[in-house]
């Protein structure tokens, strides 16, 4: 196969598991097991699945921020041995520095970032101002995150991911904590600041943690859907949706089509979840 | 909106001050219905002793002796205690050595070291100045493995991601998210530091003879054993109490404008 070095596959984990030892007990936890997935440069790629599936494993596995208990991950062919600015990741509660500004937070990782390319100060500068505009945050720049609203720490947060110029986005359950209306509207902006209108090989690669699978439909290019005790993978979905998306998108048969389909794959799961069965709580 | 922030400061101080000019008052009216041979202090007459022991009593020189030995201790206890308790809250192998031997000795009061103190280090400075640190060193540590232990370890992550050295994020992420903390210490450390220099130099002052080791306490011990001032010694409690305020003060002050994000 000598293709395989053109290949623009960025991420491949093969056989992937992870389980924990529970300090006290010493029970050991299989959080995920047999996880093979290859992510293309500049696919957006969400993971649905109940909560427990170890959705926030895979993804802090491929931070470098946990080692897998078996199995490989390697970026652009090198293995995943720890944490680097190349692999950005945006936390769930946004994880940002109460005691920075909005501007010093989206240039925290300004000064040290990838290894050889440090930034000078007008271009750190420049950077925030760049960054702070695109997620429409001027004005805000002195306010510290406590001053800001949910949605306005969120484009923090993204601002601050984006800034450190990072190959791959690693996003956990970004837009949980925000209300309905915020989430729709983030939504797309976020696909937009991806650059869905770019061509493909601008854009960057990305992995987004959801519980929401319409949101993940809207957004991806394919949907990992796992499932739980223990989490493995149990399809990926192309999402045949053209590019670039807006809010006409949930309109289109195919929207509704796979949603439908992924909802199928995990409802048993998430009725037992609940304690309910499917029988009794189906609908009319 | 200046106007409303000025009155309400204004009407703090005024109530603030409310309570002191009342008992003052009635200090000085129960004082004056004693006997003339009491050896009760008089208000008027502490004002009058407090000018003298100023202009040539030597009071500022034992009050700056007093401080500077409070604040040399309280830096001591302050580089020892932020450098412990950041190791402290961030290994929990160091937590799970020094914490037994760091909590039997804290109920120790300094006071209670003063023997080994003044048998080691003699009846001067470095006795006062080994009190001072050990009553400081214990607040500043057990606060600031607080705040070490407190800050969020998703912070830490985040700056891993970001490509921040483990030694950047010390000094990064580590110190200021555990600052409030290490704040909060040193204010409760400094009152204890006062607190224990006037009791350590009281107490070497005794030992001494009143000879010695100077400062604000031993200067109380000399006109409790020797020329037996109760005004003078009420001046110097006065003049304590004042100087523990002010230092409050400083600290909370400093507290407002070292963490703007807090407010």
């Amino acid at each position: 196969m000598t293709e395989q070095t053109q290949s623009p596959c960025k991420l491949h984990l093969q056989g992937v598991s992870k389980s924990f030892i529970a300090p006290r007990t010493g029970e050991k936890t299989l959080a995920v097991t047999d996880v093979n997935l290859d992510i293309d440069s500049g696919e957006f790629i969400c993971i649905v699945g109940p909560s427990g599936c170890g959705k926030s494993t895979i993804l802090n596995m491929v931070a470098g921020l946990d080692t897998p208990s078996t199995g490989t991950i390697e970026k652009d062919g090198a293995p995943v041995t720890g944490p680097g600015a190349d692999r950005g990741v945006m936390f769930q509660d946004y994880a940002l520095m109460p005691w920075q500004t909005v501007e010093q937070n989206v240039g925290f990782g300004l000064r040290f970032g990838t290894p050889g390319k440090p930034f000078t100060p007008e271009q750190r500068e420049e950077r925030i101002r760049h960054f702070i505009k695109l997620v429409r945050l001027n004005g805000a720049e002195k306010k510290y995150p406590h001053q800001l609203s949910g949605g306005m720490r969120q484009r923090v947060a993204l601002a601050r991911l984006l800034a450190n110029g990072p190959d791959i986005l690693l996003m956990d359950e970004p837009l949980g904590a925000l209300d309905a209306q915020t989430r729709l509207i983030l939504q797309v902006e976020l696909l937009q600041i991806w650059g869905q209108t770019a061509p493909r090989e601008q854009r960057k690669t990305a992995i987004f943690i959801t519980h929401d699978i319409e949101e993940a439909v809207f957004l991806a290019d394919r949907v990992v859907v796992m499932s739980s005790h223990p989490g493995r993978i149990r399809a990926v979905i192309p999402i045949e949706l053209p590019r670039d998306r807006s809010e006409h998108t949930r309109a289109e048969p195919n929207f509704g089509r796979h949603v439908d389909q992924i909802w199928s794959l995990i409802r048993d799961e998430a009725y037992r979840a609940i304690g309910g069965s499917e029988e009794v709580a189906a609908p009319v | 909106m200046n106007k409303i922030i000025q009155t309400s400061r204004g009407l703090a101080i005024l109530r603030a001050c409310t309570l002191p000019f009342i008992l003052l008052v009635v200090w000085q009216l129960w004082a004056m219905r004693q006997p003339a041979s009491s050896p009760a202090p008089l208000p008027l007459q502490v004002v009058l002793t407090a000018f003298e022991l100023v202009s040539k009593g030597g009071l500022v020189q034992a009050l700056v002796q007093s401080l500077g030995r409070v604040v040399t201790g309280f830096f001591i206890a302050l580089a020892l205690g932020v450098v412990i308790g950041i190791l402290m809250g961030s290994s929990r192998a160091v937590r799970e050595s020094l914490d037994p031997i760091i909590e039997s000795f804290r109920p120790i009061a300094p006071m209670a070291i003063l023997p080994i103190a003044i048998l080691w280090f003699g009846t001067g400075t470095s006795s006062a100045l080994a009190i001072v640190s050990y009553a400081a060193f214990f607040p500043v540590l057990v606060n600031t493995v607080h705040g070490v232990s407190r800050i969020d370890r998703k912070l830490v992550l985040a700056a891993q991601t970001m490509g921040v050295p483990r030694l950047t994020v010390l000094t990064r992420v580590i110190l200021p998210g555990a600052l409030p903390s290490v704040l909060l210490g040193s204010r409760l450390a400094m009152g204890v530091a006062w607190t224990a220099i006037i009791a350590a130099e009281l107490a070497v002052g005794a030992k001494s003879g009143g000879g010695g080791s100077g400062g604000i306490g031993q200067m109380m011990f000399v006109f409790y054993a020797y020329s037996i001032n109760l005004n003078a010694i009420v001046v110097c409690m006065v003049v304590v109490g004042l100087v523990a305020l002010l230092i409050d003060r400083i600290f909370r002050a400093a507290e407002i404008r070292l963490l703007p994000w807090r407010n």
